[in-house]
């Protein structure tokens, strides 16, 4: 995937968020996000520092269109720095080499292993930065796992209607 | 120099990751009111026990100055009770001590008490032929004894508050909060004070006065201390206090009449028969 292209899905997962998913109010557990895949399938030949900053300024524009001052960037920034450590924990070298590239056809499993872990840790920092106290704490869990789970299932609605026809 | 910048440069993701992420965070406790809220308690309550514990050791070193100030005042204090002895021998009447003029003191002596009833009453060797009058009140050098019911030439009841038929209107001195003080029949060491609401803080210890309010009795005389504090139901505490006054070797007492009592009691009742008839 090259770079126009990962822009331009950079640019529909914001939109798709900002103007349908933060106006749907399924439950006041579930937060569905689905632009921290942004960050996931950013080109794994990209600077890791660059995509700290990238998603530095996609959480800034989150919090802006939220009015929620620095949750999502907390949330995003956390993402970015686990991104390296995550690839490497739930792959190995080859398919590092080309995320998103065609391997992903191939090896869907590591995606969803991938995809998971990394939306746990987002959804982690993002709700007890909300919540900002651990007073609560299975609530506070009860939600993180519930929009892990709601945020994953949209993100791949979006694999399977973007990404995957794409690369065929 | 030159190994700090090389770790710098090494683990430059991590630190560029550190510093986003305050920056992060920053804005979080910045601009959101909920979280702001929760880092500011956090934070003066962290500072708060930092003063507070410095504030103690501190404290420690100023124990020789502070010493020497209580022995001069000490000094000073017990030449005022050599003075006032001697004056108090000139003097008998009890309450030219006192400045309260609204009080009047007369001295009794127990003749007869009983302590191991739930109306227990206690008789004193003064009578109307001594000034004592019905609903005056009754204390000793430690503490609240109770109330005058009966009087006679030479003789008066006292009901005492280890008697369940007295209720007697008391408050927390270091607070102020009142509620009403009654036995409940079983040791005479101990009363309940009720009708404390939940949210005040009591602490074992705390010293529990007359309010003043029926005045029967001069406000802060001293009834007792806190023994145990719980909370039975939903609003109020129930406060167990020790009584200051020691009813199995209570001998000297002290009556005390409030002069102005008719006049107070006419004014309220003429003002509660005015809003009676207003309505």
């Amino acid at each position: 995937m090259n770079n126009s292209k990962y822009l331009l899905h950079l640019f529909c997962l914001c939109m798709i968020q900002i103007a349908i998913l933060d106006n749907i109010q399924l439950h006041s557990f579930v937060h569905i996000n689905i632009y921290p895949l942004a960050i996931l399938i950013m080109p794994y030949k990209i600077k890791k520092v660059t995509v700290l900053f990238t998603a530095f300024l996609l959480g800034l524009v989150l919090d802006m269109a939220n009015n929620t001052v620095g949750i999502h960037i907390a949330a995003a920034t956390f993402v970015a720095y686990i991104r390296p450590k995550m690839l490497q924990l739930t792959s190995n070298r080859e398919q590092v080499d080309d995320i998103p590239g065609a391997g992903l056809n191939k090896s869907f499993g590591w995606f969803l292993k991938y995809l998971f872990l990394s939306m746990l840790a987002f959804h982690t920092v993002l709700i007890l930065a909300e919540a900002f106290s651990f007073a609560n704490f299975s609530i506070t869990l009860l939600r993180i796992v519930c929009s892990t789970v709601v945020s994953c299932f949209f993100i791949l609605l979006y694999y399977f209607i973007a990404l995957k026809k794409k690369q065929e | 120099m030159k190994n700090i910048i090389k770790l710098i440069l090494r683990y430059h993701f991590t630190i560029i990751f550190i510093l986003l992420e305050f920056v992060a965070f920053s804005l979080i406790v910045e601009h959101n009111r909920y979280q702001r809220t929760i880092f500011s308690t956090y934070t003066s309550t962290f500072f708060f026990n930092l003063s507070s514990q410095v504030k103690e050791i501190r404290g420690y070193f100023e124990l020789r100055q502070e010493n020497r100030k209580l022995v001069e005042e000490n000094t000073i204090l017990r030449n005022k009770i050599g003075v006032l002895t001697d004056q108090l021998e000139e003097v008998p009447v009890w309450d030219s001590l006192h400045t309260d003029s609204n009080y009047h003191f007369y001295s009794g002596k127990t003749i007869n008490a009983t302590y191991n009833k739930t109306k227990n009453y206690i008789t004193l060797n003064r009578g109307t032929e001594e000034g004592i009058l019905q609903e005056m009140a009754v204390t000793s050098i430690d503490g609240v004894v109770g109330i005058i019911q009966n009087v006679s030439n030479h003789h008066s009841i006292v009901l005492p508050l280890v008697n369940t038929n007295l209720r007697v209107s008391a408050k927390i001195r270091k607070n102020g909060y009142y509620g009403s003080l009654q036995w409940d029949g079983k040791d005479y060491r101990y009363s309940y004070l009720n009708d404390i609401p939940f949210h005040v803080n009591v602490e074992q210890g705390d010293t529990i006065v007359t309010s003043g309010f029926t005045s029967i009795f001069p406000e802060g005389e001293v009834i007792g201390f806190v023994e145990t504090v719980d909370r039975e139901t939903a609003n109020f505490l129930t406060i167990k206090v020790k009584l200051a006054t020691d009813f199995r070797k209570l001998s000297n007492v002290y009556i005390i009449g409030h002069r102005r009592k008719e006049e107070k009691r006419e004014l309220e009742t003429a003002a509660y028969d005015q809003m009676q008839n207003n309505e």
